[in-house]
């Protein structure tokens, strides 16, 4: 009967300790979210620093709370519910993932003290839905709406500005922040390539090429793609064609079988001759067709075999087989006309077109660019940096930043980052805390003080004196400073908002109230029941008993985790 | 950090550090995290310190190997092949790593490679010296992101020194020959870069074949050299002497028939994607001869079809037959009789390579031959190599004559390689200087200049730049020292007295005069590396130091390939 072998187990399963049902099992599930906390904890703000992730043998170095978590590869139940939550914050507006999993980690650690005092978790709960609410109340009452003012074209231009710092702010932590005003300039042209309707970001395609230095990296508007893999005869097609007319096929183009278990007998000679010139007329039928439409430039997602290379090579008509589909469907996007499936429909009512079609060297690839496009709604960075794993991190980058300025389009308020924000929620909740009475009040004051875990946490990564500076902050709010927030290029105090160190409101929005959610989740959960996994590892990990596991034992029992073997 | 007692044995206990594990009240640990027992973590400094020492100990591996007295490797392949060079990017690609950090630098050297072909040891060397630099300062306990931040800008006024100092050299774009002759600025350089590779004793034949391979295919106007229309073909035999550049296509094949002649003049080719067979259906099919007959028709049909293609092979006007796939006895013999030379087996990418250089097209049919569609090139002959029966088949004075290739032959298989990896080293610089002319001057002079004005700038940093920036000088000196070092002299000495006279003199081009020429001015011994490698090489160092540092929690999972 000894647990003396402690062997780690895989549920959360306290044994043999409490008479209490669920709050040991509330307190452990905070304890694995802390766990994961600290994980994240160096990786936020402008100091963060980067993870190297190896799984699979593959190497990830990243500083994106969501990627992160995602390669962790956490099986800890309530804990696994900060990765949805990071997850979610990551599809919903694409930045700030690292920041709402800190929070909501926060949010949990504060309500420790409560759930050990026996509060019930309900009252914790809805002390921290009100707060979540009024929270949010209060980014709405002090955003602030980017502006278009003055005539169209200087609005325009003033709006653009705008873009590029909140770009930057998101930018600030990537490795890229060096180069920050050279991709805040390319995030934001890139976004105006869209749609403004839609704002659709996987039209924005992303080509990584290695080599080169990250100012390398450049932005067509347009498509580009990758040399696909060519037949003889490819070279001789031109390279550089002006106003293109583009045609996007589903077909293949070679010389085969037309069925595959098809068999022809044959029973005289001449008949055999016949065959192969009838196989030879369906593909040159289907080459002609093309011809005829006037296309200069053909693409299709199926190969495109030796034989209409070389006759589309004699034509002056450049082609590429085995186009991926994504690059297909972006081509069509941007030139217009549509994929055909066959040959034997074709009118010039399908082509697309382009101003400029090239086929350019970039290190040692081959891209093909169409630019000019008529309905440039779609674009393409093409990235480059030293080793496949920057430039992998500069994508990374490069999409919050993207999210956070199509974010920043679609509801063009702002607040003011650096923490600027956390403060000041934190101290108008502390203040509304101290207007009521009862439980609540300790329950939003805790709220409160979890808040300032983002600024705090900016400063400790800065090796800035945290203490110090928070109280800073706090008096400066109070005096109704709203928008004063860390400063890390003279390790003090600053404006935020006149240092344009700017997050867009939604975000904060976003992450208070999927935060929140979350750790209410978590506090509300006081027992977990896993199922037995079908097959079990032998030695480190005990057999689970079947059944309610998670429950908390009378004291003075054997602990259900029994060696069973 | 409390330790959990009885976890599994074989796993290290730092495994299983805090943050991705907790405990419950009772002290017992629970896993949050997968497999966690597998994983292996490493966090904040002692992290930056591990990834710093393996860079380190990759850069000494490659150290030595750098400049014009630094000494090869001897590289032996999982499969016992032998490998001898001391190219950097070479090096790196073969030598197994398992270590992530090392992997980086790994593909450092390799864009360097991609994008200049030029200075992969150098960047390798570079990056590992300045990440050196920065543990000092860690441990004296600045946050590493501001260590990168100061490089970054440190790297910014380096790159402007280069710029200040970087000279032009001279493209004679008039008369393409001139470039040719000894005294040619492009000569030197080609020259330059071959100085630490195994083809020194001949590398006034390699540059020259290097100068004269860029030039025939560069388009001086547009400022490009397609590499592709050069190809490098090395064969076993002969001396590095013997090697030469082919103004023409090169194929490794001999004429189908030992009778066919050896030579054709002002030939007409016809480039055939068919086989010289009777033409088979793609469909499943299935001929049944029920009667004597019918196969004797058959038999008629295929004569006939034979008769037909060399027929209309002939009718085109063509004098020699190039097919990308074999044809029988049978045919073979016809062609002979037709005194029809031909050529079979030939590689989709070489028929192409031939089209281009002569001008012909690809043709699929028979059919569609026609006399417009042949290439034409001045002279086709086959050439034996030595007394072994090697042949080639050298296609020559096509009508697009901007296609070479540069044959290398060598007593042995791994001077073969290493000296097409040389020459592909100076068709690099060759074509840099086409692409721009900047150069900087070499011998670590470059850095020195650098390393003064990075120091210089130093003084006037405000905060904890001021110490990166002196970090950053210091790590340039290794190229300087590294070069003395490999030359046999003394490495402090010679920094030293070069940074007097640099100071003294005001001149940026004096440099470690590593083959003892007597002057340590590189613009007299015409030292030079491209401007634009120079660059790349300070900022991909720099993002790499960059991209280390920023690095300070390492996990790694389960180790389930092995």
């Amino acid at each position: 009967m000894s647990y003396g072998g402690q062997t780690p187990t895989v549920v959360v399963l306290k044994e043999g300790t409490d008479t209490s049902q669920g709050r040991g099992q509330i307190l452990s599930n905070i304890d694995a979210c802390l766990a994961v906390q600290d994980t994240l904890k160096p990786t936020l703000g402008p100091f963060g620093s980067d993870v190297l992730l190896v799984s699979n043998g593959k190497t990830t170095i990243t500083n994106d709370g969501a990627t992160i978590l995602h390669l962790l590869d956490v099986i800890h139940p309530a804990a696994k519910i900060l990765v949805d939550v990071s997850k979610s914050q990551d599809a919903e507006v694409g930045d700030g993932t690292t920041s709402v999993t800190l929070l909501s980690a926060e949010f949990m650690k504060e309500a420790r003290q409560f759930v050990e005092e026996g509060m019930s978790s309900n009252v914790i709960i809805r002390g921290y839905r009100k707060a979540c609410e009024l929270a949010c109340k209060r980014i709405k009452e002090i955003e602030i709406e980017l502006k278009k003012g003055g005539s169209k074209e200087e609005g325009d231009a003033e709006f653009r500005t705008l873009l590029k710092k909140c770009a930057k702010t998101a930018m600030s932590s990537k490795l890229i922040q060096a180069n920050s005003e050279f991709f805040a300039e390319m995030v934001v042209e890139a976004v105006q390539c869209l749609d403004p309707e839609e704002l659709d970001e996987t039209m924005i395609g992303v080509k990584k090429i290695a080599g080169g230095s990250l100012e390398e990296s450049r932005l067509v508007k347009g498509v580009s793609f990758k040399k696909t893999f060519s037949y003889a005869g490819f070279e001789q097609q031109p390279k550089k064609i002006v106003n293109a007319k583009i045609l996007c096929l589903n077909v293949e183009l070679e010389l085969k079988a037309e069925k595959d278990n098809a068999e022809v007998r044959i029973t005289k000679v001449s008949e055999y001759q016949a065959i192969v010139d009838a196989e030879w007329k369906l593909i040159l039928q289907k080459l002609d067709a093309i011809v005829a439409t006037g296309a200069t430039v053909v693409l299709s997602k199926l190969p495109i075999g030796d034989l209409a290379t070389q006759y589309f090579a004699d034509r002056g008509i450049f082609c590429a087989g085995r186009v991926a589909s994504d690059d297909l469907e972006r081509t069509v996007a941007a030139v217009g006309g549509s994929v055909q499936s066959t040959c034997s429909d074709l009118t010039p009512e399908n082509l697309g077109k382009c101003g400029l079609f090239e086929e350019i060297q970039i290190g040692k690839e081959r891209y093909n660019v169409f630019e000019q496009c008529p309905e440039a709604q779609t674009c393409t960075l093409l990235l480059r940096g030293g080793a496949d794993q920057v430039i992998a991190e500069v994508e990374r980058s490069l999409h919050d930043a993207i999210m956070i300025v199509k974010r920043a389009i679609q509801d063009n308020y702002i607040v003011a980052g650096g923490g600027a924000i956390e403060m000041e929620l934190s101290k108008y909740l502390r203040e509304y805390s101290r207007q009521i009475a009862g439980k609540q009040q300790l329950i939003i004051a805790a709220y409160a003080k979890a808040l300032e875990i983002i600024p705090r946490q900016l400063c400790e990564n800065a090796g800035l004196d945290g203490t110090g500076l928070i109280n800073k902050l706090r008096s400066l709010h109070s005096r109704g400073q709203i928008w004063y927030g860390l400063d890390f290029a003279h390790e003090s105090v600053a404006n935020n908002l006149e240092t344009f160190v700017w997050e867009p409101a939604l975000t904060k929005i976003n992450a208070l109230q999927s935060a929140t959610e979350a750790a209410s989740l978590v506090l509300g959960v006081d027992e977990t029941v896993k199922s037995q996994p079908n097959q079990n590892t032998v030695g480190s990990q005990p057999v689970p008993p079947p059944g309610g596991r998670g429950r908390g034992m009378p004291a003075g029992m054997p602990p259900t985790q029994m060696h069973m073997s | 950090m409390q330790a959990p007692q009885g976890g599994p044995q074989r796993i290290p206990m730092e495994n299983l550090s805090k943050p991705i594990f907790a405990q419950d009240e009772m002290g017992r640990p629970f896993i949050i995290v997968k497999d966690q027992g597998n994983k292996k973590r490493e966090h904040g400094i002692d992290a930056v310190r591990s990834h710093i020492l393996a860079a380190r100990q990759i850069a000494k591996l490659l150290r030595t190997s750098l400049g014009p007295r630094g000494l090869d490797k001897i590289l032996v392949s999982p499969d016992g092949d032998i490998n001898i060079t001391n190219d950097g990017a070479t090096i790196m690609s073969e030598i197994q790593l398992s270590n992530e950090v090392a992997k980086l630098l790994v593909e450092l050297s390799k864009s360097q490679d991609d994008e200049i072909g030029d200075g992969t040891t150098g960047v390798v060397i570079l990056a590992s010296s300045l990440l050196d630099q920065a543990l000092d300062l860690i441990e004296k306990g600045i946050h590493p992101i501001k260590i990168a931040n100061g490089f970054d800008k440190a790297c910014k006024i380096a790159t402007e020194n280069l710029e200040l100092i970087a000279d032009e050299v001279k493209i004679d774009t008039e008369s393409v020959d001139a470039n040719l002759s000894k005294d040619s600025d492009l000569f030197k350089a080609a020259s330059t870069s071959l100085g630490s590779k195994i083809v020194s004793k001949c590398r006034d034949k390699f540059a020259r074949m290097a100068v004269e391979s860029v030039l025939n295919v560069a388009d001086l106007d547009r400022r490009d050299v397609d590499f592709e229309l050069i190809k490098v073909d090395g064969k076993l035999g002969g001396s590095l002497e013997d090697s030469k550049v082919i103004k023409g296509v090169v194929l490794d094949k001999d004429f189908s028939h030992p009778q066919m002649p050896k030579q054709v003049t002002d030939a007409k080719i016809a480039i055939l994607t068919c086989p010289f067979e009777p033409p088979k259906p793609k469909t499943k099919h299935k001929l049944e001869v029920e009667s004597v007959e019918e196969f004797k028709n058959l038999q008629e049909y295929e004569q006939s079809t034979f008769k037909r293609m060399i027929e209309q092979v002939k009718q085109a006007g063509a004098n020699l037959v190039i097919c990308q796939w074999g044809f029988d006895d049978e045919a073979n013999y016809m062609l002979l009789a037709n005194e029809l030379p031909a050529v079979r087996w030939v590689g989709g990418s070489e028929i192409e390579e031939i089209a281009i250089a002569t001008k012909g097209r690809i043709v699929p049919r028979f059919e569609d031959l026609t006399p417009e569609k042949l290439g034409h090139a001045g002279t086709v002959r086959e050439m034996a190599l030595g007394t072994t029966r090697d042949r080639i088949l050298v296609i020559e004075h096509c009508d697009n004559p901007k296609t070479v290739t540069a044959l290398i032959r060598g007593s042995n298989k791994m001077i073969v390689d290493e000296a097409t990896r040389s020459l592909h080293d100076s068709l690099c610089v060759v074509r840099n200087l086409i692409r721009d002319n900047h150069v900087v001057y070499g011998g670590g002079s470059a850095e020195i200049s650098c390393s003064l004005k990075v120091a210089e700038a130093a003084d006037k940093q405000q905060g904890i730049d001021q110490y990166a920036f002196r970090a950053f000088s210091q790590a340039l000196d290794v190229v300087p020292t590294s070069l003395a070092e490999n030359s046999g002299l003394d490495p402090i000495q010679v920094l030293t007295s070069l940074k007097a006279e640099h100071v003294k003199q005001k001149n940026a081009y004096l440099g470690v005069d590593c083959l003892g020429n007597g002057t340590n001015d590189m613009r007299q011994q015409f030292v030079i590396e491209t401007l634009i490698g120079k660059k790349q090489q300070f900022l991909l160092a720099t993002q790499l130091a960059r991209m280390v540092l920023k690095i300070n929690d390492v996990i790694i999972s389960g180790k389930d390939q092995y």
